[in-house]
């Protein structure tokens, strides 16, 4: 069989969204062990991984998008607070200005372009507290939300933050004040 | 002109007034962004309970299944209980003729691993076993109806306690090996002026004249060996009493931990070997009550006295 190699996930997206998932309480006990058995930073794995994470919480909830907010934002906090997030961004907006570039989330994917998609600061009014982000990224768009929220509330200089779309699911329109 | 930190920190709200505009921005902003927290967290509480709810809906669903199948094993297992007092045996009238006989027998749970049986062997001896089958419930419960069954064919083969046991033994080896149990046997025979006995893993003391004879118990289990058995032969007379019994009795514990023992329980026959066998069973298992703690297994204790002809 041929075709497009699968895109890689990075390790330190699998751990931070299963630590995260534990910390929400989203998962306990065995199942939090399992989550996290054998996940090493250091390494890459199938994307399909990380959807069978994601379809783990899925299969649990039957409103799973805040949950998936939720999740963003512990992912974010933990990536600041725990991780290295802290010395890499001083304030709350630089977090868009990080995320959109080379070391933001494309760092942690890798693959074909078409596969692995975008994820680009089309808007950036920072007067205005307004930031229009196109991703085409085959996360889903509520985790990515709550990763902009949780990334521009970080720092903590920011006092409202808020990310919806208006129609187009692609287009993350991030509120910040 | 007052810092919005400061009269926040401070909870002065007559003090709201003296902010700058800037400063009113912000703490509106600072409103803005609680509300939307506290949208996020409701929508995340929400979603966790709806999903609490249903989780506890089909835990109750489980535990009522839980209950059913519960209800199941209880009734087969009050079927297999009513299965295994069946297969226990009725007393023979013309064994009573010779015989004084008095049972114990207690089961730990609804099935037991405890067997005993009465016998008439081809030449028209009666004869007793007893049989501790490993493990309890059902499984103890088909192994003894299978051991019931062998001894009941094998009765028309041979006739004494030895040539019994091995042709039992040497009969079920393969299928107790099959399914992992053994069972511990303790066969006697009733000759006119003796008993003839085979004995691996059972208890047996007789006595006779005040003197006590204890019986020898090292030939193998049923099930786990196909080596011949020892037949040992002893008087017994009229008068004289025979105590049969299992591992239960003698190795229940009191609080200390201290086994039961059938030093104690042989001491005790002895004692009152001359009183009615219900009496002396009746004091056996009275004593045996005050002295454990729990029962921890099946418990079976036969007495018998021959009677003077």
């Amino acid at each position: 069989m041929t075709g497009e190699p699968e895109p890689l996930v990075h390790g330190t997206l699998m751990a931070g969204f299963a630590q995260a998932c534990i910390n929400l309480n989203i998962v306990a006990g065995p199942g939090a062990a399992e989550l996290l058995a054998d996940l090493d930073v250091e390494r890459w794995y199938p994307l399909s991984r990380w959807f069978a994470l994601e379809q783990m919480i899925g299969a649990t909830y039957q409103h799973i998008d805040p949950i998936r907010l939720k999740l963003g934002i512990e992912m974010m906090s933990l990536w600041y607070h725990r991780g290295p997030g802290h010395d890499i961004i001083r304030r709350g907006a630089d977090f868009l200005h990080f995320q959109t570039g080379s070391t933001g989330i494309i760092s942690v994917i890798r693959g074909p372009r078409e596969l692995v998609g975008s994820f680009d600061l089309r808007e950036f009014d920072a007067a205005a507290g307004r930031a229009v982000i196109h991703s085409t990224t085959p996360f889903h768009r509520k985790i990515e939300s709550g990763v902009l929220i949780g990334g521009l509330l970080a720092p903590g200089d920011l006092d409202y933050v808020d990310v919806h779309d208006d129609g187009d699911p692609d287009l993350l329109i991030v509120e910040f004040h | 002109m007052p810092r919005l930190e400061d009269v926040l920190e401070q909870g002065d709200a007559a003090r709201v007034h003296q902010l700058p505009r800037e400063a009113l921005e912000r703490l509106f902003w600072k409103y803005q962004g609680l509300r939307k927290q506290v949208e996020r967290d409701t929508a995340f509480w929400q979603a966790t309970n709806e999903t609490l709810k249903t989780a506890y809906e089909r835990l109750d669903e489980q535990e009522r299944e839980l209950a059913r199948a519960y209800q199941t094993i209880r009734q087969d297992l009050e079927i297999a209980q009513q299965v295994q007092h069946a297969l226990l045996p009725k007393q023979f009238p013309d064994m009573l003729a010779q015989l004084d006989l008095a049972v114990h027998h207690k089961q730990l749970t609804e099935v037991g691993g405890d067997y005993y049986d009465f016998f008439r062997t081809r030449d028209g001896h009666y004869a007793i076993g007893m049989f501790d089958i490993s493990g309890h419930g059902v499984s103890a419960a088909l192994i003894m109806a299978f051991l019931k069954a062998q001894f009941m064919q094998t009765m028309e083969q041979a006739a004494s306690p030895k040539e019994i046991v091995e042709w039992v033994n040497q009969a079920s080896l393969g299928f107790l090996r099959e399914v992992r149990r053994y069972s511990t046997v303790n066969f006697v025979v009733f000759g006119e002026r003796a008993i003839r006995y085979v004995c691996g893993g059972g208890y047996g003391v007789l006595v006779r004249g005040g003197e006590i004879y204890t019986f020898s118990k090292g030939d193998p289990f049923i099930g786990l060996r196909r080596r011949p058995y020892t037949e040992f032969e002893l008087s017994f007379d009229a008068d004289d009493l025979l105590a049969m019994y299992t591992d239960g009795l003698v190795e229940g514990k009191n609080a200390a931990g201290e086994d039961y023992s059938s030093r104690r329980l042989n001491a005790l026959i002895r004692e009152h070997a001359r009183e009615p066998v219900g009496d002396i069973l009746r004091r056996c298992v009275d004593d045996y009550h005050q002295f454990r703690r729990a029962d921890t297994d099946d418990i079976t204790l036969i007495i018998l006295r021959r009677r003077a002809l």
